[in-house]
């Protein structure tokens, strides 16, 4: 009796739970259905029915069609590819490295230099732009693709979240290791890294989306249009100050930029979210 | 001749061509923002090749740059990176900020090298365009794209209603008759509004310079940059008008509305009357179902708005070859026929004067009544406020006037905060300037 009734109080908890969190999740999906709606709605005035989500028209491609005519988007793909990807190369290296610095080797002011790494995290990146701009001039790179990636090949998050997870790795691994005769990178790469990867899933998930969506630094630093990158192309073509808006080319355009990143969501959920379960980013 | 004096002067001979074809064209960038919608971006793409076309030594590159907000934040940082661009087409009231920090070149040298003096120069372009290009005794800047704000009114609304479509209000009293008889309301529920203004950022300033100017203001002092006049006669006379339709004839709506709602409103005509740029007619001419007209901002003591829209300057720094080959774009960019071409596709008035004595302008706008309008008010227009970090000085009005709309602050109160928060701003430059005395 008395476990029955605790069972089916619980089963309330349980489907109120459930109706709270598809009520969450509704709210979070209605921008992207009303992005994918709208994209496929015919450009018209005629009434409210822009803003609204049921699909009540004739479907056509012709916003896709402009959008995909108003920028060279295989271009724009490419280059954010090589940027996201350029980045997260070479992050991994250097957060791994520094991430195992910081976690195992003990040298004078660790902690203070590791306080001072995590500083950065504080700093607005817009006040950056001016100075890094200038580096990058003289560095010869304004206008390369190698200057949108540059100012991020060094990440303070990155080697703070690999700090954490190395720590919570028992030593007992390594010094087995140590014990065959391995060297403190053959630690690193056959030992630490692999036992790393969630976190490591986690932080690349955090790059790769990040920098896909960033829009201000690259527009600073690349003039060529053949060096732009998908933010930038689109707002070339949707964004105007003075007067209404084509939802409909924003909608298609934004689900162009957005398409690849939602894709690879949908085909590595899973994996996904198990890592950032395990390396506890929210 | 010697053999080998003939092979000397054929190396000297392939030596120059090959030094001329590294010299044959001079590269620049001009940065562009894309300020209204549509395919602008691959309009002045085409531009730039039809440009390097006809100037074979030189190679011009028009680099996309953002808003015209992040246009400016790109052109401080790139010259300070020493990477100056060639050419900035630079919304027209940031100019007066680059010649403050000494940043852009005066153009009277390359107007004298041509033989011309700078007022033949400048009388090419409307007189109301001048404040905002020729000031401190120097052309900084040369108008490329300008604009004003517009009364449009949907003339079926007008109809319906017994108002005359061919006499839309002139004064703020028929304005506010005019709303009061648009708007509809079912219960306590407005299912039209008589009058929308757009009061985002930037947008909101404009219009209240537009009002503001319109009962006898000055908005701010055109000769010197510090000094505005936000808790005057005038500002505070247009302010109130707003917060009345807003709060006591409820013909407009409270709180703040962005330009792209006003627009899709106005499409949908869910209002009847709306402020919105010239720089919107193309686009209102292309997606309007329902008939709609044009008018002057009505006035109360004078009729008067400010231009908008964007000027040419050249960054200092740059080479000569580059300061000729820009100063060479800047013309092309502004003769007669290209600008009236860029207005017709954009919906902005051709600043050069010229470009209205075309047979393809004379043809367009006998076509489209309402882009004369535009141009008619130009006798009206004054310049666009500039002052010394014209946008914090222009937010610290924006800010107050929303408080006002959405009913949390009188309009005396809040523009004496505005005036306050104004003059903190511009103090620096004050101490620096006017009140910087001999000791």
């Amino acid at each position: 009796m008395a476990t029955a009734a605790l069972s089916s109080r619980f089963d309330g908890l349980r489907f109120a739970g459930v109706a709270i969190l598809s009520l969450v999740a509704l709210a979070w999906s209605t921008p992207l259905l009303w992005m994918a709606i709208a994209s496929f709605r015919p450009q018209s005035f005629g009434g409210l029915d822009m803003a609204s989500l049921a699909p009540n028209f004739r479907p056509t491609l012709a916003n896709y069609v402009e959008a995909l005519d108003s920028a060279d988007f295989a271009g724009l793909y490419l280059n954010t590819a090589i940027v996201c990807l350029g980045i997260l190369a070479v992050q991994l290296v250097t957060i791994t490295l520094a991430g195992y610095a910081f976690a195992r080797l003990e040298f004078r002011g660790r902690t203070l230099f590791f306080y001072a790494f995590l500083l950065q995290l504080m700093l607005v990146p817009p006040i950056l732009i001016v100075p890094n701009l200038v580096t990058i001039t003289r560095l010869g790179l304004y206008d390369h693709l190698v200057a949108v990636m540059a100012p991020y090949f060094a990440s303070a998050f990155g080697v703070f979240l690999m700090r954490q997870t190395f720590r919570t790795i028992p030593r007992d691994f390594e010094e087995a290791a140590a014990v065959e005769g391995a060297a403190w990178w053959q630690v690193v790469i056959h030992v630490l890294a692999p036992l790393a990867r969630p976190g490591l899933v986690a932080f690349s998930i955090v790059s790769v989306v990040a920098h896909w969506n960033e829009f201000l630094w690259p527009l600073m630093v690349i003039s060529s249009t053949e060096n732009q990158t998908l933010t930038i192309g689109l707002a070339s073509f949707t964004r105007g100050a003075e007067s209404a808006s084509q939802w409909g080319v924003i909608a298609a355009g934004t689900f162009l930029v957005a398409a690849p990143l939602l894709t690879a969501f949908a085909l590595f959920q899973r994996q996904f979210v198990n890592s950032f379960l395990f390396s506890g980013v929210k | 001749m010697h053999p080998l004096t003939k092979v000397a002067s054929a190396t000297a001979f392939a030596l120059a061509l090959g030094l001329g074809s590294a010299q044959a064209a001079t590269e620049i960038e001009m940065f562009f923002p894309v300020p209204v919608e549509g395919k602008l971006a691959k309009e002045m793409q085409s531009l730039m090749e039809r440009f390097n076309a006809a100037h074979p030594d030189i190679k011009a590159k028009a680099v996309y740059t953002g808003s015209y907000d992040e246009t400016n934040l790109k052109t401080h940082a790139a010259i300070k990176a020493g990477r100056p661009p060639a050419a900035v087409i630079m919304s027209a009231n940031f100019v007066l900020e680059y010649q403050i920090a000494d940043e852009i070149q005066p153009l009277d040298p390359l107007i004298a090298a041509d033989g011309k003096t700078s007022d033949a120069f400048m009388d090419q372009f409307w007189p109301a365009l001048h404040g905002n290009a020729r000031f401190a005794g120097k052309v900084w800047g040369v108008p490329f794209h300008n604009s004003t704000p517009l009364l449009y009114f949907n003339t079926d609304h007008f109809k319906e209603v017994g108002l005359d479509p061919k006499n839309p209000p002139k004064t703020w009293a028929e304005w506010s008759d005019a709303a009061k008889k648009l708007t509809k309301r079912e219960g306590d529920k407005t299912t039209r509004w008589g009058l929308m203004l757009p009061s985002n950022y930037d947008y909101l300033g404009w219009v209240m310079t537009a009002l503001d100017m319109s009962n006898g203001g000055q908005y701010y002092n055109s000769e010197y940059g510090g000094e505005v006049y936000y808790d005057q006669p005038s500002m505070r006379g247009a302010l109130t008008f707003v917060d009345n339709l807003i709060h006591r004839d409820k013909v407009m709506p409270e709180g703040e509305t962005d330009g792209k709602a006003v627009s899709t409103a106005f499409f949908a005509g869910q209002t009847s009357m709306v402020v919105l740029s010239t720089g919107s007619l193309s686009f209102i001419r292309e997606n309007m179902k329902s008939g709609y007209g044009v008018a002057f901002v009505p006035s109360n003591i004078r009729n008067a708005v400010a231009i908008g829209g964007a000027s040419l300057i050249m960054p200092k720094g740059l080479s000569d070859e580059q300061r000729k080959a820009s100063w060479e774009l800047i013309k092309w960019l502004t003769s007669p026929a290209v600008s009236g071409g860029w207005s017709r596709f954009t919906g902005y008035f051709a600043p050069n004067k010229a470009a209205y004595d075309l047979p393809e302008m004379k043809e367009f706008l006998a076509k489209n009544p309402d882009a004369q309008v535009a141009v008619d008010q130009l006798a009206y227009a004054r310049s666009w406020f500039a002052t010394y970090s014209t946008v914090a000085v222009r937010k610290a009005l924006e800010d107050e006037v929303q408080a006002v709309l959405s009913g949390k602050k009188k309009p005396l109160e809040a523009l004496k905060a505005a005036q306050a928060k104004a003059e903190e701003i511009m103090a620096p430059y004050v101490a620096a300037t006017a009140m910087n005395l001999p000791k």
